[in-house]
């Protein structure tokens, strides 16, 4: 198991790093943005002039490479249009992300996981059918149109929640709510599957056969096993969770990173940008690590392996 | 078994309701605040450190500049009294006396030439310089009396000393001295109508009445900033109460918001929608004829009635109607089509001919309809338009290397010929598509001289020039539409600036 993690560790560095020169370059392929910050009525000059100041004028390389060192220092560098360090802009805004990310995993258990059972083990049943019907709904409806259908219903007719920001729980209603239906779709649908899958199996008839009872059949028997596969689509799901943030908090006006990153990339913010996809892929990579071990906790032969 | 998870369905759809059922309107708006939704989150509170509109417009109400504007546009004494020109590399300004920052420390002219010293070192990296870079230097005369020298004439210097020119705004010197040179960025300290009170990142900004404010208390106590980009997201907060002003809103929801808890207002803004042709590349817009036929080809009224719901104003040129110099008896282009044909013909082009259009979308109010808009008026005079829509960092990186191709949909904003037609229109400037040496000599008279009557003359020929000779097509000054609480007595203004000295609340 220790040698499987300390494996695991070392793709992790290497997927990290990459990432790390994939966005340094990927985002300066467009040009720097000294253009883009100068009001429009600077001149040529004036333009040329910020840049030296900034140091865009430097081969690509060099500036990778002065990214590199300041890296290892703990220096993400100072956003341009914030003049603050980019990290801690990124850090700010991080636990309210967290937050919504958080309650909307924690929404879709709660409503995918009873219902994947239920559906299951009712199958063919009205309940199964429709919430099949209801999960593909929740599938299929695009985040944006979901929020703003939200918004208007129950903001601007029935006046029940505010619309916008971070203030109180009836701020985070809608929008960990419209967070959490694809993710609940998701894992509903998958749960299901593999329960269905799992209960026609030979071990659960011999658990029956041995008198266990529908509570200890399911629970402890099925579930145990389908929730293998259902593992990975949820440690699948905090990724799209985080990134699917993004759009929701554009619409929500909810103060989280994704709002920062968006605006960091229409301004080329570069260090803004670089801060928010290395803290973004080591975080998820640190979830996939998580998930990883989360398999040996539940298959003992996973264990053994390593 | 079955038993059991129906109950828990039951308990758990029963639960929802029984939340739902907690929800309060929560919406109770306070007599004394009112809260502004503008698009983004302020960017800093440091007013030299910054290159965003929104951000400014929450400093506006914090800090202030020695000059600013009525409801009307014009200049008006803010933190200076008044102004002369000794001479014409002079503008002299006589200062308030008795003005405090918010702190406490006096204004005068020694935190005049800090504020402007400060932002003019290439070190402190200002990113609105160049509004101030005429200024060669700031000299104090006396306490209350300051000099701001130029190498040339330089006319326009309202304009790069008023809230507008973001490093303008005045800031405390003993201040930034006692507390280090980063302070304003987080704990922003002016002479104006507001204190800073909280910041939560991209949530919300909070500040309160200076009961000490020179020009008297403002009358609403409180003032919330929120940044909603989300159009929707900002009119669902203005009917739900949560917000008194909403920025930008399409001219589709006027109709929608009058009336009711909500109302609109609306104002020509200070910016000009305009194609210009680029006519320093060989083909078609070379021909004077041709941009003449491209000028009768497309009914610019219709396109703003159509999409514009009707708001903005026409433009004669390419300068908004409330600029200095814009003459009420220019008229523009008459919609033509056969007029346009028939020069079509006589340039040559009896078929028309294709034509790529370099432009930007999205970014301002229509900018795509109303271009699409005009592709339609010039297919139908057999002008086929290849719209190239760039990303704004890609159109930045194209405009530098002088590559915009075609007809070019720019958007410029200013309020002075010469700060609209000298880089947009003089030999040479990087986002100049034009060459025309008669009308240079006019833009570089135009800036030589302080005499407003002698400018006016001198932009009236340029006017000419540009009617004749066709360099560019202007469309629309397009409107500044913001939704408002029905209870918020306010003013909007042609620069976007929210100005809150005037504000109040119906009681």
């Amino acid at each position: 198991m220790v040698g499987y993690l300390l494996s695991r560790l070392l793709y992790a560095f290497v997927v990290v790093l990459g990432v790390s020169v994939a966005v340094f370059f990927l985002i300066r392929i467009g040009g720097d943005p000294s253009a883009l910050f100068l009001p429009p009525q600077a001149t040529l000059e004036e333009i040329a002039r910020f840049r030296t100041l900034m140091g865009f004028d430097r081969p690509l390389i060099v500036q990778y490479f002065d990214f590199v060192g300041h890296l290892l220092h703990g220096d993400f560098g100072r956003s341009l249009r914030y003049d603050q360090p980019a990290m801690q802009l990124v850090l700010e805004r991080m636990p309210a992300t967290l937050q919504l990310s958080g309650i909307a995993l924690l929404l879709s258990l709660l409503f995918a996981v009873p219902l994947a059972i239920l559906a299951a083990i009712n199958r063919g049943s009205l309940l199964d059918r429709s919430g099949l019907v209801f999960s593909l709904i929740g599938q299929s409806f695009p985040t944006f149109w979901l929020a703003i259908m939200f918004i208007l219903i129950f903001s601007e007719k029935l006046h029940w929640l505010p619309p916008s920001g971070r203030n109180g729980w009836q701020t985070m209603v809608m929008p960990s709510v419209t967070l959490a239906a694809y993710s609940t779709a998701i894992i509903t649908r998958l749960l299901r599957s593999s329960m269905i899958e799992v209960l026609q199996s030979d071990y659960i008839r011999t658990a029956r056969g041995k008198g266990v009872d529908d509570f200890g059949v399911v629970f402890r028997h099925a579930l145990r096993n389908a929730a293998i596969p259902t593992l990975t689509v949820i440690g699948l799901q905090v990724g799209a969770l985080l990134g699917g943030a993004v759009i929701t908090e554009q619409i929500f006006a909810y103060p989280g990173v994704g709002r920062l990153a968006v605006e960091s990339i229409a301004n080329r913010d570069f260090t803004v940008i670089q801060a928010f996809v290395l803290l973004m892929a080591v975080l998820i990579v640190a979830i996939n690590l998580a998930v990883d071990a989360c398999y040996g906790l539940l298959d003992p032969r996973l264990r053994k392996r390593g | 078994m079955r038993r059991q998870f129906r109950a828990a369905i039951v308990g758990l759809v029963f639960s929802t309701a029984t939340f739902a059922g907690l929800l309060s309107p929560t919406f109770a708006q306070d007599a004394n605040t009112i809260t502004i939704a503008q698009q983004v989150d302020a960017l800093t509170m440091d007013p030299a450190k910054h290159s965003s509109l929104p951000t400014a417009n929450i400093l506006f109400q914090i800090y202030e500049a020695l000059v600013t504007k009525n409801a009307a546009g014009d200049f008006v004494p803010d933190l200076a009294k008044e102004w002369s020109n000794p001479d014409s590399l002079t503008w002299r300004f006589k200062l308030r006396q008795g003005v405090k920052f918010q702190n406490g420390e006096a204004f005068n002219a020694n935190a005049v030439k800090f504020t402007f010293d400060r932002a003019l070192d290439p070190k402190f990296k200002a990113p609105y310089f160049s509004r101030i870079s005429a200024i060669k230097s700031v000299n104090i005369v006396d306490d209350y009396t300051v000099d701001f020298k130029t190498a040339a004439p330089f006319p326009t210097m309202l304009s790069s000393l008023y809230e507008a020119s973001f490093a303008a705004m005045i800031v405390p010197p003993k201040y930034i001295a006692d507390n280090g040179p980063d302070i304003l960025a987080t704990k922003p300290i002016g002479t104006g109508p507001y204190k800073f009170v909280e910041w939560r990142k991209d949530d919300q900004i909070v500040l309160e009445a200076n009961p000490d404010y020179w020009g008297g208390a403002p009358a609403i106590k409180k003032v919330i900033f929120r940044p909603i980009k989300e159009v929707r997201t900002r009119i669902a907060e203005l009917q739900s109460g949560g917000a008194d002003i909403a920025v930008d809103i399409p001219p589709e929801d006027v109709a929608g918001l009058q009336g009711g808890s909500t109302k609109v207002a609306s104002i020509g803004s200070d910016m000009v929608y305009f194609f210009a042709f680029n006519t320093i590349e060989k083909g078609p817009l070379q021909n004077k004829l041709v941009r003449q036929a491209l000028n009768y080809a497309i009914d610019v009224d219709a396109i703003r009635q159509a999409i514009l719901g009707g708001m903005g104003t026409d433009v004669a040129l390419t300068l908004p109607a409330s600029s200095f110099g814009y003459d009420p008896a220019w008229k523009p282009y008459p919609y033509d089509p056969a007029k346009a044909k028939a020069l079509l013909a006589e340039a040559g082009y009896p078929n028309g001919f294709t034509i790529p259009l370099t432009a930007r979308s999205g970014r301002y109010l229509k900018d795509r309809e109303i271009m699409e808009a005009s592709i339609g008026y010039l297919a139908d005079v057999g002008i086929k338009v290849e719209p190239n829509y760039l990303e704004p960092g890609v159109w930045a990186t194209v405009s530098e290397a002088k590559g915009r191709k075609g007809i070019i949909f720019p958007g410029w904003s200013g309020l002075d010929p010469d700060l609209v037609w000298y880089p947009i229109l003089y030999t040479g400037q990087y986002q100049s598509y034009y060459s025309n040496p008669e009308l240079d000599k006019l833009l570089d008279a135009g800036r030589a001289t302080l005499d407003a009557n002698q400018r006016k003359g001198i932009y009236e020929k340029a006017a000419a020039i540009l009617k004749e000779d066709a360099p560019q097509l202007p469309l629309v000054q397009p409107p500044l539409i913001y939704g408002l609480s029905a209870r918020l007595i306010w003013q909007p203004r042609a620069d976007s600036f929210i100005d809150l000295r005037h504000a109040s609340l119906q009681k």
